[in-house]
């Protein structure tokens, strides 16, 4: 009985994770046969999409360092520490996931525009944001920071709070201990974290198109592309973009699933 | 050697105030309590990991209270060992040795070769800890901790994970270690059997206080609480109103009963069982009502009028004595023996 019951649970598991891969493969395999290669390769001659691409990969991978930098301290310290309202402090962090993106953009809009206090500062000390690859960066940040930092708060949580103490009492201090040990151990679970930072960023078009529509990334080309020419014209980007996304994402996560001999469990 | 002074921290609600110890230069000190009794919360107060409130904490003389961890020179061993899983054996050992100016001192190349062949791992330092039995990381672990040369050794359970014939290894070794190299060691665990082994003194730790603290034959056979007593497995702990109603049993705390005790104690396998009278000591006769099989001895429980005591016996001299349950017998037992309680 159990057993008929176990097999029809694999059957209605396996039914469900074909739909999900169909889901998530035809659609992209159907973009990169809808036109001829020839177009695709034209396509890849156009100045103003190679820039697009250029400025998408570009400020994402500024993103993600951005995230980075800013991210795994944070991490760090909340995957270590209790502290009071530590709760709302990671609902916080999770806002952005959230957030309808365009609603996103104009929130930072809010802060950036000359209307407010803080673009009035910025215009004051000569800042310009708006519409420029800061504000591009700032949009793909606010969207894709919380990716990065629950990647690396978990990737923290894994690693024992004793080891570090270990490593204390034989002398290492707390930075050395950082380095040799926690993050020595967590990195290939942060490098995943700014893989998905950095896919999450490249694919962002709501909160960067009200920050700045120009300059133009790839995102804003393909839908100027679809709304002026339509499917034609907007689909040889998309190929490309997607192809360009995938090589990064495999090589990425190859890079993030080789573990050393010993890190296997 | 260390000593702790009216050491207080709090931790949620745990909380410890005002404790006291001292353990001597060389030697093997264990502390015994329950899980949550602040066992592990100690050593690392010790070793500088946990902040404290209040006290002072010296080692060999000095006092290392606002010091760091890496400036205090004690290392630590957890339950769990906290290997690094991505160093290989070797380097583990040798972690300590990269934060020390004279780590290319000849002493710490030979405290290595020492160690390695004390602890018998030479043929796995290439490997990595994932491929290591319990006992070889165990010993990785306690050589990791050795090779700087540290004054103090803090133990944290260290055999609670193992099988029990790995533990009786790991347990000799231990001890091994500390006639060798002569360290100073504070262990803690909750087994009353290794401190009867390894331990040189023992306290005993109950939510955060230390309830008494003495050589291990006096701790064992002389418990100063109940508490005490029940956790050194001291089975027949009676209450002296009790047994004050039964005059047979008063040549048993004759001598308690002056300094006020409320229970006497006796140990277990402090009871002899027989088949005849027993002389040189008070002997009682009473009726088997319960043998519980141990596997390797018996747990006699007999009935004498209106007491229950609880014996231990070998399977061997159970048999021998053809005890059965509902059986009269004579059991004997030693009023010297006799631990009062408060």
């Amino acid at each position: 009985m159990n057993k008929k019951r176990t097999e029809s649970l694999f059957i209605v598991s396996f039914i469900s994770g074909t739909i999900i891969m169909l889901f998530c493969i035809y659609p992209l395999i159907n973009t990169l046969f809808w036109t001829e290669p020839g177009i695709i390769l034209d396509t890849f001659k156009d100045q103003r999409v190679l820039k697009s691409i250029y400025l998408s990969m570009g400020a994402a991978t500024i993103t993600t360092l951005v995230a980075f930098v800013l991210g795994v301290p944070f991490a760090y310290v909340l995957a270590r520490k209790d502290f009071r309202f530590k709760s709302l402090v990671e609902s916080i962090v999770d806002i952005p996931i959230v957030i309808p993106h365009p609603v996103a953009g104009i929130c930072l809009l809010t802060v950036i525009s000359p209307r407010s206090w803080t673009g009035q500062l910025m215009e004051k000390a000569g800042i310009e944001v708006l519409g420029t690859v800061a504000a591009i960066v700032l949009a793909m940040t606010f969207v894709s920071m919380p990716f990065l930092i629950n990647a690396a708060r978990e990737a923290f949580k894994w690693v024992s709070p004793r080891m570090e103490n270990v490593s204390r009492t034989l002398g290492a201090n707390h930075t050395q201990t950082f380095f040799l040990i926690t993050f020595s151990l967590a990195w290939r679970d942060i490098l995943s974290g700014m893989i998905l930072t950095w896919a999450r960023a490249i694919s962002e078009f709501g909160a960067v198109i009200i920050l700045a529509y120009h300059p133009m990334i790839a995102p804003t080309v393909i839908y100027e592309r679809f709304t002026a020419y339509g499917m034609m014209y907007a689909v040889p980007v998309a190929v490309i973009l997607i192809l360009l996304c995938l090589i990064m994402f495999i090589i990425l996560r190859l890079l993030a699933a080789t573990r050393r001999e010993g890190e296997t469990t | 050697m260390i000593e702790i002074q009216d050491l207080s921290l709090q931790l949620g609600k745990f909380k410890i105030t005002a404790l006291n110890l001292m353990i001597n230069t060389g030697e093997y000190f264990v502390l015994l309590g329950p899980t949550g009794s602040g066992k592990t919360v100690l050593l690392e107060s010790i070793a500088g990991l946990r902040s404290i409130e209040a006290g002072k904490i010296f080692i060999n003389e000095k006092e290392v209270t606002s010091k760091k961890p890496e400036e205090r020179n004690i290392s630590i061993c957890y339950q769990d060992l906290a290997l690094f899983p991505h160093m290989r054996v070797k380097d583990n050992i040798k972690y300590g040795l990269r934060f020390r100016k004279d780590h290319n001192d000849m002493k710490y190349k030979e405290n290595f070769e020492t160690l390695v062949e004390l602890l018998r791992i030479n043929h796995i330092l290439d490997r990595y800890p994932v491929f290591l039995s319990g006992g070889e990381k165990q010993r990785v672990a306690l050589a990791r901790a050795l090779i700087v040369a540290p004054d103090i050794l803090l133990l944290d359970e260290p055999l609670a994970a193992l099988h029990s014939g790995m533990k009786a290894a790991i347990e000799a070794e231990l001890k091994k270690l500390h006639e060798t190299l002569k360290i100073t060691i504070l262990m803690v665990t909750h087994d009353f059997k290794e401190a009867y082994y390894l331990a040189d003194r023992v306290g005993i730790i109950k939510d955060g206080s230390i309830m008494q603290i003495g050589p291990i034959n006096e701790v064992f056979e002389k418990p100063a609480s109940v508490f005490t007593a029940d956790f050194v497995d001291m089975k027949n702990l009676i209450t002296i109103n009790e047994l004050k109603k039964k005059p047979v049993f008063q040549v048993l705390f004759k001598h308690i009963d002056e300094i006020g005790a409320e229970f006497i104690g006796i140990r277990p396998e402090n009871i002899v069982v027989s088949n005849t009278y027993i002389d040189d000591c008070c002997c009682f006769l009473g009726r088997i009502s319960y043998i519980r099989n141990n596997g390797i001895f018996r747990e006699i429980d007999i009935s004498s009028d209106g007491a229950l005591f609880k014996a231990y016996l070998t399977a061997n001299s159970c048999n021998e004595l053809q005890l059965l349950e509902g059986k009269e017998v004579f059991f004997g037992i030693d009023a010297s023996r006799v631990a009062a309680i408060k």
